[in-house]
């Protein structure tokens, strides 16, 4: 255009592009968890479902990889892995010790192109072991979405008579007297969730937190305004 | 003023306070683990040695354990005083009786407690205007207070209470009641009946009717089943075999339950010693009786007792007896000089014959008759004899003076001039020739006296027939001044003539015992008419066996304690079955003692040196073994006063225990106020739960 008028132009042109969007479900013993209603996996299960499903309907390629203490399932992205991505999500069986670490590393080096991966996982892990393990796809240039979900009673500890709490992954049991530990108890949960929320957002990893006894249509439209207020920002 | 309780027992449901402290103080562990996703935020902490230090919600606590006394109160079914109810009902004095049955039929179970009992609840409840008189009654009623307003005083009377012996009389303490009512100046007057109202001790046409206005209060102690096995007679029948005798026991005995008894033991004790046991069976409501085998009599008294049974009322389980050895009246026959061997043959023969008494008869011809042969002898029979003359003569008339018995037979060889000068002056009537009667099939006895103890036994129809008896002869008598005709011939000429001679009794006899001038001697009537006579004049009295509890016995006639005998200073001392001592001074003229309680009664004269003694055997009254029960209904209608217009002058209040807790129904407010407190304490202990989470 130079050449013929001797004059500068800027051309501006929109263009849609089709996306990877894997969703990292972690399906440890700890999200087999209901203190009423529905469990965290399940929970966790629809939310990954409906996630795929909006990204499919955007052309996107999905795919999902179900971790516990490593990989255990491993869809990648693909634009016809939806139905297998909604297979696994059905048929997938809570097991093994969540761990976020070594399960994220070796996502990071086996997806080469850029996506949009959202990792859904209760989180019980010391907040700067999970931005590290969440910063390594980060650092590859993805997109990293974090999802938390957590059981109502994992935050409120409404127990009230004394026993012994089991951990579901560990197996290890604990005599416990909520009424004496429940304080203390919320005090160390909103520790560690304000934790989280800070370091994840200072790094620009997207963080929400889901409440199991909060309808998930619900929150799933709140987190998507809140991505799309900030999309727009960018 | 203050409460008591009907089911006490229930009081120890107390203890179920430790439940809501156990719950405070120790918080249970679940027995099932929480299943939790992470452990990483709980720490461990030992909780128990936190837990069980301190008790946390106060009124929570406060509230159940008061709730579980409210609970227990009124399972243990609680009524507020009787007479403090009447009390605050009504302000104005009272004049109140109190009449405590403690006849035998209040042993049974527990009657006598409840009876004290409510005694001493009615005396708590009388206010300070009010007095009372506590009546103590069984067949007699004592008013063991005077009126007082003394609540200690009462309370002494009440505890020096006992239960007695006695059969149950209402009608003696109603009438006491009612002369304390009608003195009294208190504007209100109230009697208290407190008794198991046996029946047997109302009879309504000896019903005292109280004062009109005054109230009649019934506390019924009755028992609905009330189960009672007596002993209500044991017979002694005496045989003689081989020179020994035996006794024979026949023991009788009463069911007033309504349910049969097999195969009851019962037992018969000889001196303290269980010598023979058999079974009984009683029908429900019947009696059986029960004979043993016989038990050899030794020469003095023997104390027996017949026991059967063991239940709630104990006192009627025994039955006591004496059995006294045989003692024989010595008879003296004395026939006339010309007399042939069989000449007091019928006499001899049908005095051969009885064990109760026996007879101990000797022979004599009136010309051998010497003096010592009268001594020791309690008859003389002067079979167609004349009186003796000399000094045989004399022992006879003192004889008969001290107490003996003379019976004069008129026959054939008895002409008024065989006897000795003056003698025929000892009799009571006046003899001479004989009466010819010999045609038209002889005489017969017309009259009788059968008010007389000889004749008393023959008084009913069929027990004896005198009318076919033939005279043919008999001596013209004519009756004395002071004697009595008990038998005359249909021409109205007297056949027996009793008189007095001394302290003893003469009897004379128109004919003769021979057979000759009449055919008595061949009647079925002279066995027991001769028998009868010589007991009459011996003055036999026969023994008794054993006594009611509640006679007066006249230990004058004792024959063992010979009365006549003792010394003027002697001091008679009565033993009783508890042991409890009595001492009787004859010379006081007082021989009477009475028997309160049943059992064995050993009287013997107080000191040494005298040895006679006699043992008594007393025995509870049959009647009070039955308990049936009256309908105190029938009783408050007979005794409480009516208007004209026919209601009831006075309220009726019955004091039973359980009729009050009934009416007042205390129950059901604490019931309720344990569920209002109950349903508070849900309310803030969820509400205390929620604040907590």
């Amino acid at each position: 255009m130079f050449g013929r008028t001797d004059r500068y132009y800027v051309k501006e042109f929109e263009a849609d592009t089709n996306a990877n969007f894997l969703v990292v479900l972690d399906i440890s013993r700890s999200m087999d968890y209901a203190s009423e209603g529905i469990s965290k996996l399940d929970y966790a299960r629809y939310l990954a479902a409906c996630m795929s499903h909006f990204s499919r309907q955007q052309r996107d390629r999905v795919g999902i990889v179900t971790i516990a203490e490593d990989i255990v399932d491993f869809v990648p992205p693909s634009a016809k892995h939806l139905d297998m991505v909604l297979h696994v999500i059905d048929r997938l069986e809570p097991g093994g010790q969540g761990s976020l670490s070594v399960p994220l590393l070796k996502i990071a080096e086996a997806t080469h192109r850029r996506s949009i991966i959202a990792v859904i996982s209760d989180l019980y892990d010391d907040p700067e072991n999970v931005l590290r393990a969440v910063s390594i796809l980060k650092n590859k240039g993805n997109d990293v979405l974090v999802f938390q979900i957590l059981d109502p009673a994992e935050i409120n500890f409404p127990f009230d008579q004394a026993a012994h709490f089991e951990d579901l992954e560990s197996g290890e049991r604990i005599p416990v007297v909520p009424e004496r530990q429940r304080e203390q108890y919320r005090e160390l949960m909103n520790n560690h969730l304000s934790e989280l929320s800070r370091l994840l957002i200072e790094n620009r990893i997207d963080y929400f937190l889901f409440d199991t006894s909060k309808p998930l249509d619900h929150a799933l439209f709140s987190y998507l305004s809140r991505r799309e207020k900030a999309g727009r920002l960018r | 003023m203050g409460f008591s309780f009907l089911a006490p027992v229930f009081l120890a449901g107390v203890a179920a306070i430790a439940i809501p402290i156990i719950i405070h103080l120790t918080h249970r562990e679940r027995k099932e683990a929480i299943a939790f996703p992470s452990l990483m935020f709980v720490r461990k902490i030992p909780y128990r040695t936190v837990r069980r230090q301190k008790i946390r919600h106060w009124l929570l606590f406060l509230m159940r354990s008061l709730a579980v006394i409210l609970v227990v109160a009124a399972f243990a079914r609680p009524l507020l005083d009787s007479s403090t109810q009447a009390v605050a009902a009504f302000s104005t004095a009272r004049e109140l009786v109190i009449l405590l049955d403690r006849s035998h039929s209040m042993a049974y179970g527990d009657r006598w407690s409840r009876a004290v009992d409510a005694t001493r609840r009615t005396v708590n409840g009388i206010g300070p205007d009010d007095r009372a008189t506590l009546i103590l009654f069984a067949e007699r009623a004592d008013a063991v207070s005077q009126p007082t307003a003394d609540r200690a005083v009462l309370q002494a009377a009440i505890d020096a209470a006992e239960l007695s012996s006695g059969v149950t009389r209402y009608g003696p303490a109603l009438q006491l009641a009612r002369e304390i009512v009608e003195r009294t100046d208190r504007p209100r007057s109230e009697v208290v009946l407190i008794s198991d109202f046996q029946k047997s001790g109302w009879d309504p046409r000896q019903a005292v009717r109280l004062p009109e206005g005054a109230e009649f209060t019934i506390v019924n102690l009755s028992d609905a089943e009330a189960a009672n096995l007596a002993v209500i007679d044991a017979a002694v029948l005496r045989t003689r075999s081989g020179g020994r005798e035996s006794a024979i026991i026949s023991a009788r005995f009463i069911n007033s339950s309504g349910m049969a008894l097999e195969d009851v033991r019962a037992s018969l004790i000889i001196d303290g010693q269980a010598v023979q046991e058999q079974a009984v069976n009683v029908e429900a409501g019947g009696s059986a009786s029960l004979q043993f085998a016989p038990v050899v009599v030794p020469g003095r008294p023997v104390r027996g007792v017949v026991r059967a049974g063991d239940d709630a009322l104990s006192g009627d389980n025994s039955f006591h007896f004496v059995i006294e050895p045989e003692q024989p009246i010595r008879v003296l026959i004395v026939e006339p000089r010309a007399a042939g061997p069989d000449h007091s043959l019928f006499l001899r023969r049908a005095l051969s014959i009885g064990s109760r008494p026996g007879f101990e008869v000797e022979v004599r011809r009136v010309t051998r008759l010497g003096p010592g042969d009268v001594d020791g002898r309690s008859v003389v029979i002067l079979n167609d004899a004349p009186f003796p003359d000399g000094e045989a003569g004399r022992r006879l008339r003192a004889l008969v003076e001290d107490g003996g018995g003379l019976l004069v037979a008129l026959g054939r060889r008895n002409p008024p001039g065989v006897w000795p000068e003056g003698s025929t002056a000892l009799l009571p009537a006046s003899f001479g020739g004989p009466v010819e009667r010999a045609s038209g099939g002889g005489g017969t006895l017309s009259y009788l006296d059968y008010d007389h103890p000889v004749f008393n036994l023959f008084r009913t129809p069929r027990s004896g027939d005198f009318s076919a008896a033939r005279f043919f002869r008999y001596r013209m008598m004519q009756s004395g001044e002071g004697s009595r005709e008990l038998a005359r011939f249909d021409d109205g000429d007297a056949a027996l003539v009793e008189g007095r001679l001394g302290a003893g009794a003469v009897l004379v006899w128109a004919s003769d015992f021979e057979n000759f001038w009449n055919d008595l001697a061949v009647q079925p009537v002279f066995l027991p008419f001769t028998h009868e006579i010589v007991k009459h004049l011996a003055g036999y009295r026969e023994p008794d066996s054993w006594m009611a509890v509640g006679q007066v016995v006249d230990l004058s006639l004792v024959p063992e304690l010979a009365a006549d005998e003792l010394p003027e200073d002697a001091e008679l001392l009565v033993a009783g079955p508890t042991g409890g001592n009595t001492v009787i001074s004859p010379a006081e003229d007082s021989w009477y003692v009475r028997l309160d309680e049943p059992g064995f009664y050993e009287v013997g004269l107080a000191g040494d040196g005298d040895d006679r003694s006699a043992v008594l055997a007393a025995n509870l009254d049959p009647v009070e073994s039955d308990l049936t029960a009256l309908d105190p209904e029938e009783m408050v209608g007979a005794v409480v006063a009516r208007t004209e217009a026919g209601a009831a002058a006075a309220p009726i209040i019955t004091l039973s225990a359980e009729d009050l807790e009934r009416r007042q129904a205390l129950w059901w407010y604490l019931l309720a106020g344990a569920a209002v407190l109950l349903l508070a304490e849900t309310l803030i202990s969820n509400r205390v739960t929620r604040a907590t989470n």
